[in-house]
């Protein structure tokens, strides 16, 4: 237990180190003590500016998603009874994928302005992602979804959806095809506080939501002879904690773009940290999620400045190599 | 007297049927063997008992009521079932699964109270896990990692014990153990226990009450003395087999066997669908 309260102290640490420094970099980069003066209502205008509107609202939305994402990965990783699942084998980034680019294939230039597009598009992903994730729910049920026909239906329509995105991605203008490709690598586009307040409810409600579940899913991840005879309603648990991770993803997803590789590697090394108890393990996937987005954002902005890579691909990064290690280290 | 039983059950995997109006009754307070041939149904039969397969036709009773109408969490605090070859996820400590065990008596975001933490405490004496409490669960060698879902199935405090094949991938010291410590619960604290084992030797030398198997029916049910004999394991498992007292325990042992000659049998015809070795894997 002691162990688990220096870690969770350790992270909100590192966190707090990284958003202090993320506030000061940026396109226009802003001195620490500058920083602080804005924080406490003291700074230029071009310094209040920058801070408030483009890059607290972006920073926080990192966090959310980051957290989201991380929790959604930890949900189907336990249902599945399988470690290499993430929020993708739902169909939530291929879902949302499509929904977008149809979105900016059919409806981009019908848009006049552009405060509209920043609006239509979180929701169409959003659309995109849960009726994916329905879809693939449907068609693997047969008398009750077992976790193998789900990752495999998963497969499938996501190659599906895949494939017809790329069908229409090629149709596109240049101007559309990079925007679109953009999304599909990830990329917090939805900077404004709008956004955040947008995303922020879901987290703050479903977050808990999943944590209140957490004995639920430590006999759950034990397989479903197991969990029935400890008494849980197996079928009715796993349509619950699917909605949920459903959910987070989707919501994550429409802000934040189809960040892969996040869902898969936090919970991992959560459970590195802490161990497969779901009581620690989501809280400091969320966490650790939440750290790695911000952090990737960071880097994504201000590494070949004044262009940004996107998000997804810094992750991608970060996170391919330590995955190797981690396989590398496991018997 | 009995508190778990089936009547007219049936049970089909898809559209095959694997039993067919089967009763069969679970004595109070005895270890019941199930043995018979791989494919006779007797893991399925288990879990339909256990509720994690749903029969076709017929219902298991527990306590007098269908154990489909009773809530599963009322079900998991008097019966409790290891499943076959279960499988935790890395890291999981010795202790961290025993406590899984006190699911069923727990209520929404209640942790473990002190009376808890003693039921697992004893578990895991029982099992003789003690000094293993705090290791992962990986770090464990096959007959203790047994032991150790024994010791949650008895933290979830049941009179009632279901295990299919706990012995199974065990070597010979390791098979022993784990149905010596079934034995002793039994013994001292007079539960019920349901044991699928492969080993009918072993079968034979703990049950008070043996159920013999063949293509989802009953052939013989009784002591073993009944169950256990040449008779009996001719029809169940198609073998020649010699029968002879334990000088230990005075259970009967199948000192050897061989495979029946199609001569020797009466039903020549239709008597191998399997074909190969009973006994073995």
């Amino acid at each position: 237990m002691k162990r688990t309260v220096w870690i969770y102290m350790a992270i909100v640490v590192l966190i707090f180190a990284v958003f202090l420094l993320s506030l000061q970099m940026g396109t226009m980069s802003i001195a620490p003590l500058d920083v602080w003066r804005t924080l406490m209502g003291d700074g230029t205008e071009q310094h209040t500016l920058v801070l408030f509107e483009f890059r607290l609202p972006r920073m926080v939305i990192a966090l959310l998603v980051g957290a989201g994402l991380a929790v959604s990965g930890a949900i189907l990783q336990s249902l599945s009874r399988n470690e290499l699942a993430d929020p993708g084998i739902l169909g939530i980034n291929a879902g949302a994928g499509l929904a977008v680019v149809l979105f900016i294939y059919f409806f981009q230039g019908s848009y006049t302005s552009l405060g509209e597009t920043i609006f239509a598009l979180p929701l169409f992903a959003f659309v995109g992602a849960i009726t994916a994730a329905f879809l693939i729910y449907t068609l693997a049920w047969k008398k009750g979804v077992t976790p193998i026909r789900l990752v495999l239906v998963g497969i499938g329509l996501n190659a599906g959806f895949t494939a017809i995105l790329i069908v229409f991605q090629l149709r596109m203008n240049p101007e559309d095809f990079m925007q679109a490709t953009v999304w599909l690598n990830g990329d917090i586009w939805g900077t404004s506080w709008s956004h955040t307040l947008a995303v922020l409810p879901w987290m703050l409600l479903f977050i808990p939501l999943v944590i209140a579940q957490a004995r639920t899913l430590n006999v759950m991840r034990l397989g479903d002879p197991s969990a029935v005879s400890l008494g849980v309603k197996v079928e009715r648990n796993r349509r619950r904690l699917l909605i949920l991770a459903v959910m987070l993803a989707g919501a994550s997803v429409s802000v934040g773009g189809a960040i892969s590789f996040l869902g898969l590697v936090a919970p991992h090394i959560a459970r590195r940290l802490v161990g497969p108890r779901h009581q620690v393990m989501v809280p400091t996937a969320a966490m650790v999620g939440a750290f790695i987005l911000l952090f990737a954002d960071m880097v994504g902005r201000n590494l070949l400045s004044p262009s940004e890579i996107p998000v997804g691909i810094v992750v991608a990064v970060i996170g391919a190599p330590y995955f190797l290690y981690l396989l590398m280290k496991t018997p | 007297m009995t508190r778990l039983e089936a009547n007219h059950l049936s049970i089909r995997y898809e559209k095959e049927a694997i039993v067919d109006d089967l009763t069969i009754h679970i004595p109070e307070g005895k270890i019941t063997t199930i043995i018979g041939p791989n494919g006779c149904g007797k893991s399925t039969i288990l879990k339909t008992l256990a509720r994690v397969m749903k029969a076709s036709n017929g219902a298991v009773y527990l306590d007098g009521k269908s154990i489909h109408t009773q809530p599963t969490k009322q079900i998991a605090q008097k019966m409790a079932v290891l499943p076959q070859a279960p499988e935790a996820p890395s890291g999981l400590k010795v202790r961290e699964l025993v406590a899984y065990g006190r699911h069923p008596h727990q209520k929404g975001f209640a942790t473990l109270r002190k009376q808890d933490h003693d039921i697992i405490a004893l578990a895991l004496e029982q099992t003789g896990l003690k000094a293993l409490a705090e290791r992962s669960l990986e770090t464990l060698s096959g007959g203790q990692r047994q032991r150790v879902w024994i010791a949650m199935a008895l933290a979830q405090q049941t009179d009632l014990l279901l295990l299919d094949e706990p012995t199974t991938y065990l070597d010979l010291a390791h098979q022993l153990e784990v149905l010596q410590v079934l034995q002793h619960l039994n013994e001292q604290q007079g539960r019920t226990i349901v044991l699928v084992v492969h080993d009918i030797n072993h079968a034979a030398r703990f049950a008070d009450h043996m159920v013999a198997l063949r293509e989802g029916a009953i052939v013989q049910a009784g002591a073993p003395e009944e169950v256990m004999c040449a008779q009996v394991l001719r029809d169940v498992f198609h073998i020649h087999a010699d029968v002879v007292s334990d000088p230990r325990s005075g259970k009967p042992v199948c000192l050897s066997y061989d495979l029946l000659k199609h001569t020797d049998t009466r039903e020549s015809q239709n008597v191998y669908p399997l074909g190969g070795k009973y006994g073995a894997g």
